[in-house]
């Protein structure tokens, strides 16, 4: 099969790629464009370990081919902060200790951050059913609650300000 | 050995919460894990995978598949001279040779260009096989005449039972007679059971059954491997210790280990998963064929199917007390199932069931059983959590059934230090009263019965609270490590420990405090096996308590080497010397000074006489730290769908010294809920032909955020006598309890006794119908006469 042309924006940049149209988001992230933040944890969108967000929606990456993000908005993990600049989710992630072997870090922070961008002020429960779709073997969520929880209070504080 | 540096004052060390310094790294996604790495000219592999339990291989041709374009190298057993017949371990069961012993056996392996042109070759292999009869059920592959799942003299494989350390039993106890798939047999006795039982007042017999788990680690394994022109192999592994991947790579394709490097990645979970090779034989095997680096990455429908799950357990316990609650006898028969390859560690059931409390008379055997499915591996703790629901649940019943309290019922009859163990070793000192008096304390038990009232009224299901005791004997393995002063006065520490539970941050805080300068001085490094001292498994709780030792060490050696430079340089007694700030001073003379920067600088100056500070320490080990924890579920049953609600979940458990209480926390609350998982939803559910019925994330069920409220953790500190700092092993006590106490909440919530796991709704729901039906009256108002 001939590869096609995609076009989108990635974390912010317009990309311009070549892609096979049997390719998934996922691969064309990792493989094509380097950007191997997002993990298969399964392929099957089952755990959550791929997930990025579509126009600002938390996506399974695993399930989209990648040509289904023509002229639309990409953001991985990679353009969610940066070491130097962390998000308000990562800082907290961070210090409460969070990620132990980090497999599943990058999605759950994605999730969270799709979360908190649509609702500034969650309940425990939004939170627990905003992940819920991403598995961790390591934490047991407890920190990760506390991180979002203690997050979601500095992300709406910095906005007020 | 547990002696604390003096100081002027307490440096940033051990005791501190101090966030992993990994983890900006990983919450940003840059840390790079095999699947990650990107390696010019890589090949991509796949496995042909058997859709039998029991098959002979008649005829394999991949002629069409070599044909493909993309296509790099197609192998079958026939390339692969290394391969015996008498696979001793799953490892060397690279490709089946002739017979496929499990559904997701590799048949052939190929390495392409792309992962999609991998597949599409391996849709190409055409494979005839003879379907034989499978032994399925293990009840079923102990009897004669089953169906043979090894070839015969094929020995059993005790090697994971070494590694983890974690119990002996004599080989003479093994009964000599036994059954085609009986791979190990183990008997331990004491006193006179037959006596026992006779003189008892109440006698319980239950069996119970835990089915096969897995891991459940998010990275699948994976592995990348290159040579060299030199015949010099390279493999990035995903592995829980490096060393003995090296060992068992070089076992299997028969070279010098010195010829195998072994760097080992960033591991994305473990859980004893990762400790045995798996997919890096053949990934290497391919990687020389090809004359490319090759990566292999397990699917996650292949790590279900054919990983190395933890065994199925089934246990027959028969217990005798007296009125008054003195233990008489009991009598129990362990079954683990291993699959198609000999590796479960068999004693760590017989002794727990002897061990935890203070049987006069005992008996309980245990059979290792081979069926045509995955062979097992280990799992935190293994059978541990397995035993412990047997036997924890059965004392309940037994404190249940006299009237006593349960809590005093255990605590009175619990094994202490210097106690026999089932195999005649002494108990080590441990927190196991402890953490159950702790747990006895907390508001939730205290308050279980205002708990209990709320049954059943204003829209309310059937509300209970259980709790467990539960513990680990801890592994032990010789190690080593280095701690090196550089030019700068900071401090370098290396050894080869795989970090899979955040044990490098607490190593290096065991680094700090023992030589005497603030953790930020300090930088640990994970070595490969070239560079990296001999270091063994991350497995069997054991990182802390046998690394820790050997970092604590080479830390008070290169201490001792700091302050005889500094002596000569001070003209001073090294005995009147201290470190404080970066600095060495003469105690009471603040001002004759020398920096750790001038220390070591003058250790790498062109032309210098002065030795560089180097501290090393290989130590070995033979005392263990057992580790207990205790776990309490608050629960509410709903009665006509048997669904269960986890309303609070707190974890006790004796950390020796928690030599960073952030990453202890996140031990206990993780190892919960593994816990948790085992008790309440997880399977690998296997069909008569021994095919998986669940082999996705979808339906193998693990417990997500919405399933679980936050985990409360209480670290109770009893310190070990030979553990750094009086540290205990941590990682494995939090996943022991919670079936058991999951199960004694149930029955203090609605009478049932559930023996079976996982703990779904429908067993829970049957059990009440079942419970209804012997009392003679309605689901509703069984149950309900249930909680009186």
């Amino acid at each position: 099969m001939a590869k096609q042309t995609l076009k989108c924006t990635i974390n912010d940049d317009a990309v311009e790629v070549l892609v096979q149209p049997y390719t998934t988001l996922l691969d064309a992230l990792r493989e094509d464009l380097g950007l191997t933040g997002p993990k298969e944890g399964c392929g099957t969108g089952d755990c959550g370990a791929c997930t990025v967000h579509l126009d600002g929606k938390p996506i399974a990456s695993c399930l989209m081919l990648a040509m289904q993000v023509r002229g639309r908005a990409v953001r991985t993990i990679e353009g969610l902060g940066r070491a130097d600049a962390l998000h308000p989710l990562q800082d907290a992630f961070v210090r409460h200790g969070v990620p132990q072997c980090g497999f599943c870090s990058p999605g759950v922070l994605m999730a969270a951050a799709a979360l908190l961008a649509e609702n500034p002020h969650p309940t425990e429960p939004e939170i627990r059913y905003a992940i819920a779709g991403n598995l961790c073997r390591c934490t047991g969520y407890t920190k990760m609650l506390a991180a979002i929880t203690e997050a979601a209070g500095a992300t709406s504080a910095r906005e007020g300000a | 050995m547990a002696t604390v540096m003096k100081t002027t004052r307490d440096v940033k060390g051990v005791g501190l919460s101090i966030p992993r310094p990994d983890g900006p790294e990983k919450v940003t996604g840059q840390v790079q894990y095999v699947a990650d790495i990107k390696a010019r000219g890589l090949l991509h592999a796949k496995l042909l995978r058997s859709p039998h339990a029991h098959a002979r291989i008649l005829r394999i041709d991949t002629s069409k598949a070599r044909a493909l374009p993309g296509v790099r190298a197609v192998l079958t057993a026939a390339d692969i001279p290394e391969l015996k017949r008498k696979a001793p371990t799953r490892a060397h069961a690279v490709l089946a040779i002739d017979r496929v012993m499990f559904v997701g056996h590799p048949v052939a392996a190929v390495a392409a260009d792309e992962p999609a042109i991998a597949e599409e070759a391996l849709d190409l292999i055409e494979v005839e096989y003879e379907v034989l009869p499978a032994a399925v059920d293990p009840l079923q592959s102990m009897q004669p005449g089953a169906p043979p799942v090894a070839e015969a003299g094929t020995e059993a494989d005790t090697s994971e039972a070494m590694a983890h350390g974690a119990v002996t039993v004599a080989k003479t106890e093994a009964k000599p007679t036994k059954a085609v798939n009986i791979s190990q047999q183990s008997r331990l006795h004491r006193g006179d059971i037959a006596k026992g039982f006779a003189e008892s007042d109440v006698i319980i017999e239950k069996t119970y059954r835990v089915p096969m788990v897995h891991q459940g680690y998010l990275e699948p394994h994976a592995v990348l491997a290159q040579w060299d022109t030199t015949g010099f192999l390279t493999l990035w592994a995903s592995t829980q210790g490096s060393f003995n991947t090296r060992s068992e790579v070089a076992d299997v394709l028969e070279i010098s280990e010195n010829r195998i490097k072994v760097i080992p990645v960033e591991c994305g979970g473990g859980f004893g998963g990762k400790i045995r090779a798996l997919c890096e034989p053949i990934t290497a095997i391919l990687a020389r064929a090809t004359g490319r680096p090759v990566r292999y990455v397990m699917t996650r429908r292949e790590e279900l199917e054919a990983g190395m799950p933890a065994p199925q357990v089934i246990i027959r316990l028969k217990t005798g007390v007296k009125r008054d609650g003195t233990l008489m006898a009991l009598e129990a028969e362990t079954i683990l199932e291993s699959g198609a390859f000999s590796g479960a560690v068999l004693a760590v059931s017989a002794v727990f069931l002897a061990s935890m409390y203070k049987w006069p008379s005992f008996e309980v055997r245990g059979f290792e059983v081979l069926t045509h499915k995955p062979s097992i591996a280990a799992y935190r703790a293994p059978v541990a959590p397995q035993t412990i629901f047997a036997i924890d649940s059965h004392m309940e019943q037994i404190a249940r059934a006299l009237g006593l309290d349960p809590v005093e019922f255990r605590a009175r009859h619990l094994m202490r230090e210097g106690d026999p163990m089932a195999n005649g070793q002494p108990w080590q000192s441990n927190g196991a009263a402890e953490v159950l008096r702790r747990i006895a304390e907390h508001p939730l038990w205290k308050n279980r019965a205002e708990w209990a009232a709320g049954s059943g009224k204003d829209g309310h299901g059937l509300r209970g609270t259980g709790l467990a005791l539960g513990g680990w004997l801890g592994g032990l393995q010789p190690t080593g490590a280095t701690v090196r002063l550089n030019p700068d006065g900071s401090v370098s520490v290396l050894t080869g420990q795989v970090d899979i539970a955040g044990t490098n941050i607490a190593l290096a805080q065991i680094a700090a405090s023992a030589y005497g300068v603030d953790i930020e001085h300090v930088r640990i490094t994970t070595g490969d096996t070239d560079s990296a001292p001999v270091t063994g498994l991350s497995a069997g709780s054991k990182t802390i308590y046998t690394v820790g030792v050997a970092v604590m060490e080479a830390a008070k050696d290169a201490r001792r080497q700091t302050f005889e430079v500094a002596a000569a340089e001070l003209e001073a007694s090294i005995h009147d010397l201290e470190i404080e700030d970066g600095k060495v001073f003469v105690r009471g003379l603040p001002d004759r000074v020398v920096t750790l920067a001038q220390i070591g600088k003058k250790g790498n100056l062109y032309m210098s006489k002065v030795q560089p500070v180097l501290g090393v320490a290989r130590p070995a080990f033979s005392q263990q730290a057992p580790a207990f924890a205790a776990q309490l579920a608050r629960i509410e049953v709903d009665p006509d769908t048997g669904e269960l609600t986890l309303h609070a979940f707190v974890v006790v458990q004796d950390a020796g010294k928690a030599i960073n209480p952030l990453g202890v926390e996140g031990q206990m609350q993780g190892g919960a809920v593994q816990s948790l998982g085992m008790a309440l939803t997880e399977a690998l559910n296997f069909d008569d032909n021994g095919k998986l019925t669940n082999p996705s994330l979808l339906d193998y069920r693990k417990l997500t955020a919405a399933d679980l409220p936050n985990i409360e953790t209480i670290i109770v500190e009893v310190p070990s006598p030979a553990g750094p700092f009086g540290a205990r092993g941590v990682g494995e006590p939090p996943i022991i309890p919670a079936p058991a106490a999951i199960a004694n909440a149930i029955e203090d919530a609605t009478g049932a006794r559930l023996t079976h796991l996982p703990l779904t709704p429908e067993r829970i729901a049957l059990e009440l119908v079942a419970q209804g039906a012997r009392a003679g009256i309605s689901l509703r108002s069984g149950v309900t006469s249930g909680i009186v």
